[in-house]
């Protein structure tokens, strides 16, 4: 008896066949990816790509379980597939695995409708992104999913039937502003930002100097004001001494009396700074009063943090005497973080004096970087009286993990092979017709921290008639690069070819005025035509990307040309689809968009009204839901507790990360 | 680039295009590939008049984010500005430039470079950015207003 008979039984014969025939594609080979895959070939798809950009680290091994300790910076992807191929040798299964980036020009349009399915384990909002607006163009089928600690959910996207990744605005990432981070820094997180990305780039990263140094040149050249800009000049090179001495013997201690003292002084001499509510004074520091043990620690603003995220140290149950045993949940005390600052920066000068033509830059994995953001952001912190943080803290916050369990991802993995058994139902397949009614809708599933009803589900909803990526309009597009210009593309395609389209509500006699846009460049415009003799090639419109047509009143919906590889044979520097799509009307741009005769004035702002945060995830009360996110960190962490919320429509994207190795 | 971002920078330079306050210019900048880069923008934004810094206009660098318009721009002084509220970089500390306080996604480019301008002969004392114009302005405010109105006429228009 084939071990598939208990499965055929169960799906259908019809089911059945197109699980073994239907190609699917696995987005990311990581925590959901490896559960993920195993499901697949166990359930008994039998053509599957998986591909991931990479490569194995030790810290996977505990939840990516298709990975041992030898294929340590193996790719993701192949390593998977090796693996997992072997778990069911019975079902002819072809696995097709690619070590690559998601967003490689390969992968363009054709190649994405090649699959019947896709199916998303990623961990970023980026990717995500691309491919949900491949499959959109594609009219492909999308499973999103994703997990944080103990919550995740599964949403499945078909073209005009349920709302895209995008249809529901994303809370963009935290960032912080520069005045907060630079001068006025009154969390734990600001000293971090500022040690990790302000600090350590000063004295490590690229140096960026040599432009500021040469537009300061510029300007006094054309006859500015010589003494300011000598002024400006020295605030700018300051750092670059301080860094060409980093690599002496007192190096260290010269940038800590600056950083530390002398920049604080001068934060300082600017009184009214320290006139606004809630702002407290720094504290210079003093290196020898900190290593003699006469300086004065300065009294904290506010009681240490009692409230680890979940995943840390603290709410794992650990007793003192535990804490006090794990060298990294332990609070250094200042002078413990003014000899790391020392140390840390003592060998990464070496390793900038070493290979000075690599700029270094922040690893939460490499320990040099991670002891310098450490030991920066606790003597920021004690300078301000903020809580100092403990370097697996830091290591979070400061790394943007998100914890990952092994069991959410297996868990969230079987849900997504539900869900695509719902949606692999309803596919047409040429040798099985898609059956209409039969079996189970396709729905949001949603894992809860919940004992009683840990899964939640909801109708997905509808799609935004508004959304700016669903509802735009896709074309494929074969061309030769080489051959075809921007001329021949506005003349022959756009106002050629795509006139002949449909224009919901055109009036006859109207005149269309287009724009060119390749991603953030514009390429043409109707008084705009330097590059109209250039080859796409030569604009680097390249295989992948798209060149999008918007009209200039934005009257219609933006139509989108996908460049796809050229035909060889072909004698048209380019091929389109037989008939030009029809191009609806565009929403009507949001009342607030219209220009205001009000300027905006400094004092008399409004509050603020947090448009962004109505779309913020309703985080749960756990400690997981309540997670910060850093400043960086391209993605959104929450989750939603009621399916009330859910229905609302304020729906989250949860992700699956990074290195978190739960207790 | 999200396809959010390009359609409103469209419908930005559009409008722009369509009306703008007097004195001032923004525009895509040119990249050297020969394109426009709708994601920074080059602005010019004119003294008040009767202000001490009324004559010069003042070139700022406006650089967009992927997220735009769910974060604002980035705008730095280019050269950097003699102003208690612009770091020594040129990057302007300003609230409605701040997604934790104003920033909201309908600002538009107009209304930034108005808040800009405001900010000029305006400077929020509470919140300095560079040390030089900040200690001249509380200290010497005739050494000051003598110091901006020069950089007025070296930033004057050629």
């Amino acid at each position: 008896m084939p071990r598939s008979t208990y499965t055929e039984a169960l799906l259908g014969p019809e089911l059945f066949k197109k699980v073994k025939e239907t190609r699917i594609l696995v987005v990311g080979a990581g925590g959901i990816g490896c559960e993920l895959l195993k499901n697949l070939v166990l359930v008994g798809f039998a053509n599957i790509e998986i591909i991931d950009l990479d490569t194995i680290d030790l810290s996977n091994l505990n939840r990516q379980f298709l990975f041992r300790k030898p294929d340590i910076s193996k790719p993701k992807a192949l390593v998977a597939a090796a693996t997992a191929r072997h778990f069911n040798p019975s079902s002819g299964i072809d696995i097709h695995a690619r070590h690559g980036n998601v967003k490689d020009s390969v992968n363009d349009l054709e190649w994405i409708k090649g699959f019947g399915l896709v199916m998303n384990a990623l961990d970023n909002m980026d990717a995500r992104r691309h491919v949900n607006r491949l499959c959109q163009a594609a009219n492909v089928p999308l499973i999103e999913s994703g997990t944080a600690g103990y919550l995740g959910q599964v949403t499945p996207m078909i073209k005009d039937e349920t709302e895209c990744f995008d249809c529901v605005p994303k809370p963009a990432p935290k960032s912080f502003p520069v005045c907060t981070i630079r001068s006025t820094p009154s969390e734990p997180i600001h000293c971090i930002v500022w040690g990790k990305t302000y600090l350590f780039g000063k004295l490590f990263g690229e140096d960026d100097e040599d432009m500021d140094t040469e537009e300061l040149d510029k300007a006094k050249a054309s006859g500015e004001n010589a003494e300011e800009i000598e002024n400006l000049k020295k605030e700018a090179t300051a750092f670059r001494e301080v860094r060409k001495n980093l690599g002496e013997e007192d190096g260290p201690q010269r940038v800590f009396h600056k950083v530390f003292n002398e920049d604080i002084n001068r934060l300082l001499a600017m009184e009214d700074m320290w006139k606004k509510e809630g702002r407290i004074k720094p504290v210079p520091l003093e290196h020898e009063g900190i290593m003699n043990g006469t300086f004065a620690t300065p009294p904290s603003r506010q009681a240490p943090s009692t409230s680890a995220p979940n995943g840390t140290a603290q709410t794992n149950g650990s007793s003192a005497q535990k804490k006090q045993s794990l060298k990294d949940q332990r609070e250094l005390t200042l002078k413990e973080n003014l000899e790391l600052f020392i140390d840390s920066c003592k060998r990464l000068s070496a390793r900038s004096i070493a290979y000075p033509d690599t700029p270094l830059s922040f690893d939460k994995d490499d320990d040099d970087t991670l002891d310098f953001v450490l030991a920066t952001a606790n003597l920021r912190a004690t300078a301000y009286g903020i809580a100092n943080k403990t370097r697996f803290q830091v290591k979070e916050m400061a790394g943007n993990i998100i914890p990952a369990i092994a069991t959410t991802n297996a868990i969230i993995a079987g849900l997504i092979v539900m869900q695509s058994l719902n949606i692999l139902r309803r596919l047409p397949l040429p040798s099985a017709p898609a059956e209409s009614s039969a079996g189970p809708a396709i729905r949001n599933v949603f894992l809860r921290t919940d004992a009683i009803k840990p899964l939640g589900y909801s109708m997905p909803a509808k799609a935004d008639k508004k959304c700016s990526v669903c509802r735009d309009i896709y074309v494929p597009i074969k061309v030769d690069l080489e051959k075809c210009t921007l001329r021949a593309f506005v003349d022959e395609v756009v106002k050629g070819w795509l006139s002949k389209a449909e224009f919901e509500g055109k009036d006859e006699d109207e005149d269309i005025e287009w724009t060119i846009f390749e991603g953030g460049r514009l390429l043409a415009d109707p008084d705009f035509d330097d590059n109209h003799e250039r080859t796409l090639d030569d604009l680097d419109v390249k295989r992948g990307k798209m060149l999008t047509v918007r009209d200039e009143d934005g009257k219609y919906r933006p139509v989108h040309f996908s460049i796809c590889e050229g035909d060889a044979q072909a004698t048209s520097p380019y091929s389109l689809p037989s008939e030009p799509p029809c191009v609806p009307l565009a929403p009507p741009a949001p009342a607030s968009r219209e220009p205001s005769e009000e300027p905006i004035i400094l004092d008399s702002m409004p509050p603020p009204t947090n448009n962004v945060s109505e779309n913020t995830p309703i985080s749960s009360t756990t400690a997981v839901g309540t997670k910060r996110s850093a400043p960086d960190d391209g993605d959104v962490k929450g989750a939603t507790e009621e399916e009330q919320v859910v229905k609302k429509r304020k729906v989250v994207v949860l992700d699956e990360e990074d290195d978190f190795e739960i207790l | 680039m999200s396809n959010l971002a390009q359609a409103r920078l469209h419908e930005e330079r559009k409008q722009w295009r369509k009306d703008h306050p007097f004195g001032f210019f923004a525009k895509p900048v040119k990249a050297a590939d020969g394109t426009l880069n709708i994601m920074l923008w080059e602005v010019g934004i004119p003294g008040k008049q009767g202000t001490i810094w009324d004559g010069g206009v003042y070139k700022v660098m406006m650089t967009f984010p992927d997220e735009f318009p769910t974060k604002p721009p980035k705008c730095k002084f280019d050269p950097p500005l003699f102003h208690p509220n612009v770091y020594p970089s040129g990057t302007i500390c300003l609230s409605i430039l701040d997604e934790e306080k104003n920033w909201k996604p309908s600002i538009t480019i107009k209304q930034i470079v108005l808040g800009v301008q405001d900010l000029l002969d305006n400077p929020n004392i509470g919140d300095p950015a560079q040390i030089d114009a900040y200690q001249m302005y509380k200290n010497d405010k005739h050494g000051y207003e003598r110091k901006v109105k020069q950089q007025a006429v070296e930033r004057r228009p050629k």
